[in-house]
């Protein structure tokens, strides 16, 4: 049922096939990217402090960052991980080469990545080590260029190491929300016909041919069913033999419901982005300038307080909420479901809940912040330069009066769509509708006071 | 592999062009014309380094520009003395430049005229323009002779109230029944017998109200202590031009209220960071126990540990006079002096 929901974009757009195909897609975008991500680092070292008149500080966290979660992660999914600039040294290294495909295996000393690291754990724990220093990142050029550096060579390095993108698969903070909130896109990397690959048995999407490289990501097309782990390389498109791997278009969501590949790991991910959401609202938006004094480190030991707390909110609080969610929702629901089953399953309503705060979020940093983007772009370095004639361009707040409305919109859908997947999860534990009703209840009005909350933060 | 080579190169152009471009662009910026030097000067609070470069060695009849950018917080850029060169705000990221021709050889400073932190007066650079035909030469001292008059009269400047005059204790007048009034002060003068050393206005340079409070009185003993008070008032900003009022109270604002307060009550924003407590220009009686010529002396001079800076560096002997006439509005025009 739900694969005849899904709409074949090639049979539609026949030539998104050849540009797909092309060698060419991907560095294209990577070297467009690659552009402005070094003019980020050159600024962010050598340009003014000044976080709203350096490039480094603007483009990569008000302008990328809105671009991101506003656009490309809930329409487009993971295709941000086939542009980003960041672990394209290493795998350019590994590949001895930029566009053509390079007969022979990777050039790598061919670790065996640890098993133990296989999963998300490394970006959770990545993500919230560089989220308590979230607003010196965020506020300081400097600072914000050395992490995508280290970024870079971390990639680089677990490039020499490890075969394909290590890095991205299981390090990079970033690409680790992008996988899970990548679930809610409408769009995905799949084989059109899976009985095809069944049977085919050279899988030239894993170990690549002559005119494309084996799967970076470690997936297995024919299996896919997730977009978290499909970078959107393109790469088994063009190494399909039988053109059996194509884009769909498919309802909003859709992965959410795919059971059988729900982890901890990833439910830890959804706490750890809802509670991010909900902290830096506080931190960053509202009205309480002690604690933005606090998160920029104004001492040592506020900082630590505030790290402590930050820490403890992540790792404890919200899980331990929503495990008692669980643990109520398990009772009322009168389901013979493991309590630690039952939260990870539960942990995927926070998905849309999640993606959809910090797409609130993001909704008051980008229209308040944006304009700074027009003097950067004329003086990237802060120097006096006027390249385009708007270095002196005000900062003027875009929307202002609009953004409290677009933010209860956003939240208010994000909740009924938690709402709704609440049901469907419960359903998966029961075949009892009023049982899968009382058992979704609990986790309904964790949903909604989560939502009053950020609806407070916003509104006031 | 053509196109391989082409992305190759555009790696290249990517990591190493960008950041050299950059730097050559930025070059071609600040030396594009060799007849006139672009000078980049980074302004940041003075606890995290003040001006940098905070000296710049210039030829006397050499053209440069100063380029201001302001690294973390509004800072105001001027330079003086006697440029009349104000830049105004400089926003935090923003650059603000002027170009000059230093004529004669001398040490002028560039300075901070916007409250920027606690230490904000100690932002200040100095400009060395040297004589090229004579490039060892040093600066002829410049002699104030206000100050040297006050020297040798062995006036002691540091002193707080009456400026050590003892011999002028404060009568019970000081009370001030009424506050002083330049209006009402202005009409009883056509009444009086005004002596002539009040009408010098090198006298009541080197005089305080006080002084010319007693030679007034013995003139018109038949008036009231207050009509002449008022008279006192209004003699001591007669001649204050209007251009030079309004020059000096944008100068005080930007350079002096933060301490002084705007309306002269010693209770600025930064009143409770100073050594001592700043004086309260607009408090009539402790001006009446003041002279001209010690305020000049000590704004240019600066107050010893009391964290007034000087500003001898920064205005000329005239602009300095002119603000020494602001006090005097502001003593007897000032909220804290009665006057509505």
């Amino acid at each position: 049922m739900i694969k005849s929901q899904r709409i074949n974009v090639f049979q539609h757009v026949p030539f998104l096939r050849g540009i797909l195909k092309s060698r060419l897609f991907q560095p294209v975008l990577t070297l467009t990217t690659l552009f402005f991500f070094t003019l980020a680092i050159v600024t962010g070292l050598f340009g003014t402090p000044v976080g709203n008149r350096n490039f480094g500080i603007v483009f990569v966290w008000i302008v990328w960052w809105g671009l991101l979660i506003i656009l490309l992660v809930p329409f487009l999914g993971r295709l941000w991980c086939a542009a980003c600039p960041i672990p394209v040294p290493g795998e350019w290294l590994q590949r001895r080469g930029i566009i053509n495909r390079r007969q022979g295996r990777l050039s790598t000393l061919r670790w065996k990545f640890p098993k133990r690291l296989r999963n998300m754990w490394l970006q959770n724990f990545g993500f919230l080590g560089i989220a308590i220093f979230s607003a010196i990142i965020l506020t300081r050029p400097e600072v914000s260029a050395w992490l995508l550096l280290g970024f870079s060579l971390i990639g680089i390095v677990l490039s020499i190491l490890y075969e394909n993108r290590v890095f991205c698969r299981y390090v990079c903070p970033v690409g680790g929300f992008i996988g899970l909130y990548s679930l809610m896109a409408p769009i995905e990397v799949r084989v059109a016909d899976p009985q095809v690959c069944a049977t085919h048995t050279p899988k030239d999407c894993i170990i690549g041919n002559e005119y494309a490289y084996g799967c970076p990501w470690m997936v297995f097309p024919g299996t896919l069913e997730r977009n978290t782990y499909c970078g959107m390389c393109m790469e088994c498109i063009k190494a399909c033999p039988k053109n059996n791997v194509v884009i769909n278009l498919r309802p909003v969501g859709s992965d959410l419901m795919v059971a059988k590949e729900r982890r901890l790991d990833e439910a830890y991910k959804a706490f750890i982005m809802l509670a991010c959401a909900l902290l830096y609202s506080a931190v960053l938006l509202g009205p309480w300038g002690w604690l933005k004094q606090w998160a920029n480190m104004d001492t040592l030991p506020h900082w630590l307080i505030y790290a402590g707390v930050f820490l403890l909110a992540n790792l404890l609080l919200l899980p331990g909420l929503f495990t008692l969610t669980a643990l109520l929702s398990r009772r009322w629901g009168g389901v013979q479901v493991p309590l630690r089953q039952l939260v990870t399953d539960y942990a995927y309503t926070l998905v849309p809940l999640g993606l959809t705060a910090w797409i609130a979020f993001s909704f008051s940093l980008v229209f308040t912040n944006g304009s700074y983007a027009f003097g950067v772009l004329s003086d990237p370095f802060g120097w006096g330069w006027n390249l385009f004639g708007t270095t002196e361009s005000a900062w003027t707040p875009f929307g202002s009066s609009l953004i409290p409305f677009l933010q209860t919109g956003i939240l208010t859908a994000g909740m009924l769509f938690a709402v709704n997947t609440a049901y469907k999860i419960a359903g998966q534990h029961t075949p009892n509708p009023r049982q899968a009703l009382r058992g979704m209840l609990p986790v309904a009005g964790f949903i909604t006071s989560i939502t009053f909350v950020f609806l407070w933060l916003y509104l006031g | 592999m053509k196109r391989e080579l082409l992305a190759i190169g555009i790696v290249v152009l990517i990591l190493f062009g960008l950041p050299v471009g950059a730097f050559i662009y930025q070059r071609q910026q600040t030396s594009s014309d060799s007849t006139k030097r672009v000078i980049i000067i980074q302004a940041t609070v003075p606890e995290a380094g003040g001006f940098q470069p905070s000296a710049i060695k210039v030829n006397a009849g050499e053209t440069v520009t100063l380029r201001f950018s302001s690294m973390d917080v509004t800072h105001g850029i001027a330079i003086g003395p006697g440029l009349g060169i104000d830049l105004g705000h400089v926003d935090p990221g923003h650059v603000k430049e002027v170009t000059v021709t230093f004529d004669k050889a001398g040490t002028y400073t560039f300075y901070c005229n916007t409250w920027c932190s606690p230490d904000h007066w100690r932002m200040r650079g100095i400009v060395e323009v040297t004589d090229p035909d004579n490039p060892d030469a040093i600066p002829i001292a410049y002699h104030d002779p206000i100050i040297e008059r006050l020297v040798a009269e062995g006036v002691n400047i540091d002193a707080n109230v009456t400026m050590g005059m003892a011999d002028h204790p404060q009568p019970d007048v000081l009370t001030f029944d009424q506050p002083p009034s330049i209006e009402k002060g202005n009409i009883l003068a056509a009444t009086l017998s005004i002596p002539e050393e009040l009408s010098d206005a090198e006298w009541r340079l080197t005089h305080t109200p006080m002084e010319g409070l007693e030679l007034l009185a013995d003139k018109n003993p038949s008036n009231s202590m207050n009509d002449l008070i008022h008279v006192i008032a209004y003699l001591w900003v007669s001649d204050t031009r209007f251009e030079a009022i309004q020059w000096a109270e944008n100068y005080f604002n930007q350079n002096c209220a933060a301490c002084h307060g705007q309306t002269g009550d010693g209770n600025g924003p930064a009143a409770n960071q100073t050594a001592e407590s700043p004086v309260a220009f607009g408090d009539a009686a402790y001006m009446f126990g003041m002279r001209s010529d010690v305020l000049y002396a000590k704004i240019r001079r600066g107050g010893m540990g009391t964290d007034m800076p000087n500003f001898g560096t920064l205005l000329t002997p005239e602009e300095t006079l002119k603000l020494v006439s602001y006090l005097w509005q502001l003593a007897f025009l000032a909220p804290n002096s009665g006057i509505e």
